[in-house]
């Protein structure tokens, strides 16, 4: 019985109808997220698409969302299986030598793509000529941190993620004495100086009594920004600091004494601190003569890294990232007349597996295509003279 | 085939050859002035540099959708409008090259109660209107132009056409001024600076030479030279010849114009040795039009084949070959020329890859016809050379097809690796997918059954699968590590990447359903032909999306032709479906 069972399954996984059912779905989901791209952004639809087992789709008339397709994910995964299984099952013989290196190279590509998926973390880093960074920062997640500014030459900064923002309550902040309440919470809100008449707002302190806050539905589209906003009440030793406006929408600074420490508050974008830091020491930005089609931006950064006893030049260019302690830093993008320079920061454990899987699958389809030319010219050859 | 018959066939593909060489020699004189001459003069613009004469063509592309025009009963080349613009613009502007589809903006032009309808108009008509072309195209312009309306494009895209005119009609002299010689002469006088920021301004283009000593791009426009001359500089040595040009052709002194362009060349060649030569052989090749003298002869091919169907077989087959061989050739020189001139792999924007595209499916072809000696190869080769061409003259009508290529394309290694690999894919999907239907259409035109032919149909597709899949596969990966290498991910799911992932999923699923017995000779060229769709979407298809990192050009007009060439290949998949009156199921073995 056990037995039937492991064979069916078996003779499941290693089916070409699995493999062709498989192919024809991941096909109509590539076209699905791609169509979906135009209202959703990249990020979203992959999301939605591909990194996702089911794909969801809310309809207006109902509460809950319907599973409506399979995922890109379940998917891949039922695609590497039946890969899997179809390369233990191909002949182990030399003719079959390149489709076992073909198969195998894709199994890689698909692991490359999961870790990719799973683990890859990206961030920027915003520099102006001049400037001394040593942090990254996400592109969408936001923090609230509380800065210890007491010290003028050193900053003690205390983060607390979104995510924890949004769960509300009270949130001890550790190495410190403070505890923040949060009052209320908006993933995405529209800021706008409160007119006179309406309603006050929840704040009591800082800039927020004079800022009206309207909640707004999430943004995911490549060019638009969730301005993450949060009421929250600093509390230390039993005495309230008042409740403030914190919003990543908000610029200027906001800050309160509590024995003798000075506190910074600033919702801003979620920050990952670096154990070195770059310097922009120079950023270009040339031309095509007589046009403004771009022809090159580059940035000369200095790399300080006390660790390592390190402190070099590197010239971060189009097409040419710098790889440093498992980072990968890319020119991206620049500002503010250019003297801001914007690069993109990625950090992908599996980078390496594409670069392997390519090789693979490519000698793999050589050596394929190379066994069957020569099969097919000995079959003609033999005709000849039979 | 006989000896007579093997030299009259080669003699064909020779004729074609020579007909070709015929196009690149240069023309005659127009009226006595060497407008072909002053259409060599190098310039800069679109940050390279270029013969006038690409300016011309290209522009006139742009303004008019053809490289020339009839005006008082005679045809126009771009060399003589661009010298009419230039310098005798109430000439120029009563030729009526404005050809304008839409009749919304036609009835906001004329309001005389006119008849409407595609209709040409000149700059002269359209003058009093000008105004309010700007208004409403700069109330349409920040549209993003997926999201336009008809009317909305239609207007932006005339107001585009007669800002390109209205900037060239200014570059070399104000329009309407006496002259750049006045010009010259007024230097210092009250105004003078007003009208050279004008000048600066409008220039499309920088015709004067850096001066020794500057830097190799500082080329000037007539307006910064007259700039600099007013605050005491001295006078750009090309300035006084060009004033001279001028002069001669506004009184018709065709002698007086070829001695003062002797006299510009003589300048141009001691300021930047080298860029004279460089323009002439980029002339040659504008004249040549290889591709368009290409496609002619593929159509011909194409022809002959057709013909030799149903008369003269041992004759007309061997003629097409040798059409498909001369085409063939003048399309390679064509493409060679392309990268000599640009320095470049030979595909960097869509009209290259239209063009490549082409090639790759006609150099296949070549070589199935060689293997199978059929004429199947030379048909499938020469239609779809002939119909890439045709999509490469279509897509070259928005300006200049050798133009500066951005950053982050700005990479020798990946556009001769990624993009010449995923683009011999294309042809190799396309070119399965012309077989398929040539063997749809045989089914029902042939008057008896032919297993053998057929069989060796289905082995040709079947071969240039495995090929597209290869080179489809190969240049998908290498796009995803120059995309790991350019914008830190390997795989982002950008449309671009989908439409190339979907060619490979498409051609590996015909593989394992061919592999597995699920599909035989008819099921495949159904997936072949179905294979032309996807491939057409993923080319193009994605760019009228105008979504992600690839998106670098937006194209309405081509939505149309997108939707007609799906439906036409879904109408083929069908006729290869339907069982033709001579069809008989045969019996197959696994095949």
């Amino acid at each position: 019985m056990i037995k039937t069972i492991a064979a069916r399954v078996w003779a499941f996984f290693r089916s070409f109808q699995l493999t062709i059912v498989l192919l024809a779905l991941l096909m109509c989901l590539v076209v699905l997220c791609t169509l979906a791209q135009v209202e959703m952004g990249t990020q979203g639809a992959v999301n939605a698409y591909m990194r996702s087992f089911v794909v969801w789709h809310q309809f207006s008339g109902l509460p809950f969302p319907l599973p409506m397709f399979p995922g890109g994910a379940l998917v891949g995964l039922l695609l590497t299986l039946n890969l899997i299984a179809k390369t233990l099952d191909i002949k182990l013989s030399w003719g079959k030598a390149g489709m076992w290196l073909v198969h195998f190279g894709l199994v890689v590509l698909f692991a490359g793509e999961f870790v990719a998926g799973m683990m890859q973390v990206d961030t920027n880093m915003s520099i102006e000529v001049g400037q001394t960074v040593n942090f990254v920062q996400s592109y969408k997640n936001t923090e609230l941190a509380l800065i210890d500014v007491t010290d003028p030459t050193w900053d003690e900064v205390y983060s607390v993620p979104d995510t924890l923002l949004a769960r509300g309550g009270s949130i001890a902040v550790p190495g410190t004495p403070i505890t923040l309440k949060v009052k209320r919470y908006f993933p995405n809100a529209e800021l706008s100086n409160r007119a006179e008449g309406t309603p006050p707002s929840m704040a009591t302190a800082g800039i927020g009594p004079s800022v009206s806050v309207v909640e707004q539905p999430l943004v995911s589209a490549d060019n638009e920004m969730n301005q993450a906003s949060a009421f929250v009440e600093p509390v230390a030793a039993g005495h309230s600091y008042g409740v403030w406006l914190v919003s990543v929408g908000l610029g200027a600074p906001q800050s309160f004494i509590h024995e003798g420490h000075n506190y910074v508050l600033s919702m801003r974008l979620r920050r990952q601190y670096l154990p070195y830091a770059f310097t922009l020491k120079q950023f270009r930005h040339d031309v095509y003569p007589g046009t403004d089609i771009p022809k090159n931006f580059s940035s000369l950064v200095q790399i300080t890294n006390p660790s390592r006893h390190e402190s070099r030049e590197a010239l971060i260019y189009m097409n040419q990232p710098l790889r440093y302690e498992g980072k990968t830093f890319y020119q991206a993008s620049f500002g503010k007349n250019d003297t801001l320079s914007v690069l993109s920061v990625v950090e992908n454990p599996g980078w390496l597996l594409p670069y392997v899987s390519c090789v693979l699958v490519a000698i793999g389809l050589l050596a394929h295509f190379a066994i069957v030319l020569r099969r097919s010219l000995k079959r003609r050859q033999d005709k000849k003279e039979g | 085939m006989t000896f007579v018959q093997k030299y009259l066939a080669w003699g064909a593909g020779v004729l074609a050859l020579l007909i070709a060489l015929v196009f690149a020699l240069p023309g005659g004189k127009v009226r006595g002035f060497d407008a072909s001459g002053f259409g060599n003069l190098p310039i800069l613009e679109g940050g390279r540099i270029k013969p006038l004469d690409s300016l011309a063509r290209n522009s006139l592309l742009v303004i008019h959708g053809s490289q020339g025009f009839r005006h008082e009963g005679r045809s126009v080349g771009p060399d003589e409008w661009i010298l009419d613009l230039l310098f005798r613009p109430q000439v120029a502007d009563t030729q009526r090259i404005f050809i304008i589809n839409d009749t919304e903006v036609q009835s906001l032009i004329d309001d005389k109660g006119k008849k409407l309808g595609r209709d040409n108009y000149s700059f002269a008509d359209l003058g009093p209107r000008l105004e309010e072309i700007q208004k409403q195209a700069s109330t349409a312009q920040p549209i993003a132009p997926q999201k336009r309306t008809r009317f909305q494009s239609a207007i932006v895209n005339l107001f585009d056409r007669v800002y390109l005119y209205y900037k060239l009609r200014n570059t070399l002299q104000l329009a309407g001024s006496p002259g750049l010689g006045w010009e010259i002469q007024s230097l210092g006088t009250a105004d003078a600076n007003l009208r050279h920021q004008d000048l600066i301004q409008l220039a499309q283009f920088r015709i004067l030479p850096p001066l020794a000593g500057e830097s190799p791009d500082a080329w000037q426009s007539v307006g910064q030279a007259l700039s600099a001359a007013s605050k005491g500089g001295p006078l750009h040595p090309a300035l006084p010849p060009l004033a001279r040009l001028n002069a001669a052709y506004v009184t018709d002194d065709a002698a007086g114009f070829n001695a003062a362009l002797a006299e510009m060349d003589g300048v141009v060649s001691t300021l930047k040795p080298g860029a004279l030569a460089k323009a002439s052989r980029e002339l040659v090749f504008n004249r040549a039009q290889p591709f368009y003298v290409g496609l002619s002869i593929y159509f011909m091919a194409f022809l002959a084949l057709c013909i030799s169907w149903l008369w003269k077989p041992d004759l007309l087959r061997p003629t097409a070959y040798a059409l498909l061989c001369a085409g063939a050739i003048v399309h390679t020189l064509g493409l060679a020329a392309r990268i000599i001139l640009q320095g470049r792999p030979p595909v960097t924007n869509l009209y290259s890859s239209a063009v490549f595209v082409g090639w790759g499916a006609v150099i296949l072809g070549l070589i199935v016809e060689r293997m199978y000696r059929k004429g199947f190869g030379t048909a499938v080769a020469a239609a779809a050379g002939f119909a890439s061409l045709i999509v490469a003259q279509n897509l070259g009508t928005e300006g200049d097809t050798m133009e500066m290529m951005r950053a982050v394309l700005d990479s020798n290694f990946w556009l001769a690796t990624h993009v010449v690999t995923i683009t011999i894919g294309y042809a190799g999907t396309f070119l399965a997918g012309a077989i398929a239907i040539a063997y749809a259409l045989r089914k029902h035109l042939a008057t008896q059954v032919d297993v053998e032919t057929d069989r060796a149909l289905a082995d040709m597709a079947y071969g240039i699968i495995c090929f597209s899949l290869f080179f489809s596969f190969v240049g998908t990966v290498l796009g995803g590590i120059w995309a790991d290498q350019s914008w830190g991910r390997f795989w982002g799911w950008d449309p671009k990447e989908n439409g190339a992932l979907l060619i490979v999923l498409w051609n590996a699923i015909i593989l394992h359903a061919r592999m597995a017995g699920y599909v035989r000779e008819r099921g495949i060229m159904m997936m072949a032909i179905f294979g032309n769709i996807i491939t057409a979407c993923s080319w193009f298809g994605v760019n009228m999306l105008g979504v992600g990192l690839h998106s670098y050009g937006f194209m309405d007009q081509a939505f149309y032709a997108l939707t007609a060439f799906i439906a036409s290949q879904l109408v083929l998949m069908g006729i290869c479906y339907a069982p033709a009156r001579f069809w008989v199921e045969k019996p197959h073995g696994k095949a």
